[in-house]
């Protein structure tokens, strides 16, 4: 059963998440593309000398990525389930209301990790052949926050966009803002080491929040 | 499940309301608040004289209060004003048979801060190596960074590769001189815009305090208890740093601000590394600002924090000339300062002023906060009871209310009933 709902997922999305996959790598290739240009127009030194001590990243362009994909994905994954009410259907299945919500949810956050993660790792190669690994280290440690902000985001327009009543669903869409706020101060290099523990935490633990809304799109509130 | 969802749903919501709803509450009742003054010593009268912030702006006043035009103020502070009063040919000759000149006057000014955040923030753990004795008139930046963990290594920014030969050779230099890997304390300057280079001091694992520089291309490496006099030895084997600010200026009198493990700040003076403990009481390097000025004459030192202000004046043997205390008007003696701790039984913040990291900081409410608390349960047990709501369902929205308060409340306001 849950082979099959992740297939209708599958075949759902994977023209937009071919897309967005697509726009992100392009976006990282383009950024290693200017990496190489900076380190061919300038001597190393100078390059060095802006990130040890201007905190310059050429990466920095990448900050919203994760949370703009985390949204539309949401947007794409869920509102053609609301606007036919087509969830009220796969509700109804066997396999249970906690476990449908989990299967979509599992196979969402999977495609998620499947267009983050490619262009990163293909930014961090390319950065490794001009740089050391403080560097890569500073990449990760930075690029961290943002990721996490960009599952968060996904769960909570997951949440926001399930509840029925738009009370609440305003209420959620601020929460989640509140939230994802706390994966954007500014920073540089380890900075948010200390704080990424909670961050991951609570993240984790918004997993289960769109089980709420799902509850009660269920029982028709709203409608 | 679905408990457990709304649990969370609470938690998180306790968690950003404790940080939000504070932060909305300092914008509410924020207003003017007096500033610290800025303390001067006068060289001229030896006492201490003020800019002194009002409701109509800046007064320039002494220890009595008495008020000066900006001319008389400047004259009293020769040192500070040189520029102004040479323009307005005012400078005297001499201060205390000290001949004054503009130049002289420049070299002996020091200006040194030390902020609790800059002892804890981040940095890159790669580091330049200057050249100390590079034949030139400026000083250069290396071509490559030093980085150490277990080893000393070189890495080259041209190529992004070790440089093997130089990394095996200040390793050797590093090993021999009996320094226990890796540094807990690396410090220095990393500039070339100072007149000459102190290169790095080092804590080791044991505690002991080392300084590496490269002359001509070779590792100079002094473990410092072994350089000073004997009777300075045992001060600085125990002394253990725990931040050093390293200052390079044109009289090469101070080499650096030190924190000692014990917390007690000192300078680092001269060419055999004396020792000088700053005469301030109760200093706490999480929270404190200190501020260290000098000129030709004498060395200021102010000590700042949310409640007090302290300063102490030295000669320029660092004897203690003259000492000030004053407390100030903090924001936790407002009306609303003494409010907030009740209204929100804890307070959670991102940023601290110690710190330059993002973490948890919690800021925890008076004991009468958990009174309100209970006062607030009460009411909600009161209310659902009357809206016939009082189930166990209920369990996670009132322990929101008990230990959240009125973040607690807020939440059974604005979130949904929970389902069966």
């Amino acid at each position: 059963m849950f082979k099959s709902l992740a297939y209708k997922e599958w075949i759902k999305l994977r023209i937009y998440w071919g897309l967005i996959f697509l726009a992100h790598f392009v976006f990282c290739l383009f950024l290693c593309l200017q990496l190489r240009r900076v380190c061919k127009i300038n001597d190393a030194l100078p390059v060095w000398d802006n990130w040890l001590f201007k905190d310059y990243l050429f990466f920095r362009a990448c900050q919203y990525g994760p949370l703009l994909i985390g949204i539309i994905f949401a947007a794409l994954q869920f509102f053609p389930e609301i606007l036919s009410k087509r969830l009220r259907l796969v509700l109804h299945l066997p396999l249970g209301e906690e476990r449908v919500v989990g299967a979509h949810l599992l196979v969402g956050l999977g495609l998620l990790t499947l267009a983050f993660l490619p262009g990163m790792a293909l930014l961090a190669g390319y950065a490794s052949l001009w740089f050391p690994p403080e560097f890569l280290l500073n990449l990760a440690y930075i690029y961290a926050p943002w990721l996490l902000g960009g599952y968060a985001a996904y769960l909570f327009a997951v949440f926001t966009l399930l509840e029925p009543a738009w009370r609440h669903r305003i209420i959620n869409f601020l929460m989640g803002a509140a939230l994802v706020r706390l994966c954007y101060f500014p920073t540089n290099y380890d900075g948010y080491i200390r704080l990424l523990p909670c961050l991951a935490l609570a993240t984790a633990a918004a997993v289960v929040l769109p089980l709420l809304s799902v509850n009660r799109f269920g029982k028709g509130y709203g409608s | 499940m679905k408990v457990i969802a709304r649990l969370v749903l609470f938690a998180i919501g306790t968690l950003l309301l404790s940080h939000y709803l504070p932060e909305a509450y300092h914008l509410l009742v924020a207003s003017k608040r007096a500033r610290a003054p800025i303390i001067f010593y006068s060289c001229v009268r030896q006492e201490f004289l003020f800019y002194r912030y009002n409701e109509h702006g800046m007064a320039m006043v002494d220890e009595r209060g008495t008020n000066y035009e900006r001319a008389d103020f400047e004259q009293l502070l020769p040192l500070d004003n040189y520029l102004q009063l040479l323009r307005d040919d005012r400078l005297p000759g001499e201060i205390a048979g000290v001949p004054l000149t503009p130049e002289k006057i420049r070299r002996e000014r020091i200006n040194l801060r030390v902020r609790p955040e800059t002892m804890d923030t981040p940095m890159v753990p790669l580091y330049p190596l200057l050249e100390a004795e590079n034949g030139r008139v400026k000083l250069e930046m290396p071509d490559d960074f030093m980085r150490i963990h277990h080893q000393v290594e070189f890495v080259l920014a041209a190529s992004n590769a070790v440089d093997v030969a130089k990394s095996a050779k200040f390793t050797h230099a590093v090993v021999a001189a009996g320094f226990a890997f890796p540094p807990k304390l690396i410090a220095a300057n990393a500039t070339t815009l100072k007149p000459y280079d102190e290169g790095y001091f080092l804590v080791d694992q044991a505690g002991a305090t080392y300084q590496l520089r490269m002359v001509r291309g070779e590792p100079d490496l002094k473990k410092i208890s072994e350089v000073v006099p004997a009777a300075a030895k045992a001060q600085w084997e125990s002394l253990n740093p725990k931040y050093i600010q390293v200052q390079e200026l044109e009289t090469h009198e101070i080499r650096c601000f030190l924190v000692g493990g014990d917390n007690r700040p000192y300078l680092v003076v001269g060419n055999d590394y004396r020792l000088i403990p700053l005469p301030v009481e109760d200093y706490e390097p999480s929270r404190d600002n200190l501020t260290i000025r000098g000129d030709l004459l004498n060395r200021l030192i102010t000590m700042a924090r949310e409640d007090s202000l302290q300063a102490v004046a030295l000669n320029r043997d660092y004897t203690v000339v003259r000492r000030h205390h004053e407390t100030l008007p903090a924001l936790k003696d407002t009306t609303a300062g003494q409010l907030r701790p009740v209204i929100f039984p804890f307070i959670t913040n991102f940023e601290a002023d110690s710190t330059n990291y993002y973490g948890l900081f919690f800021e925890w409410g008076k004991p009468l906060a958990l009174v309100v608390n209970g006062v607030l349960l009460l009411l909600s047990l009161a209310w659902l009871a009357f809206r016939k709501q009082l189930v166990l369902r209920r369990i996670p929205d009132l322990a929101a209310v008990a230990v959240g308060g009125i973040f607690g409340v807020l939440l059974l306001l604005l979130l949904p009933r929970p389902e069966k």
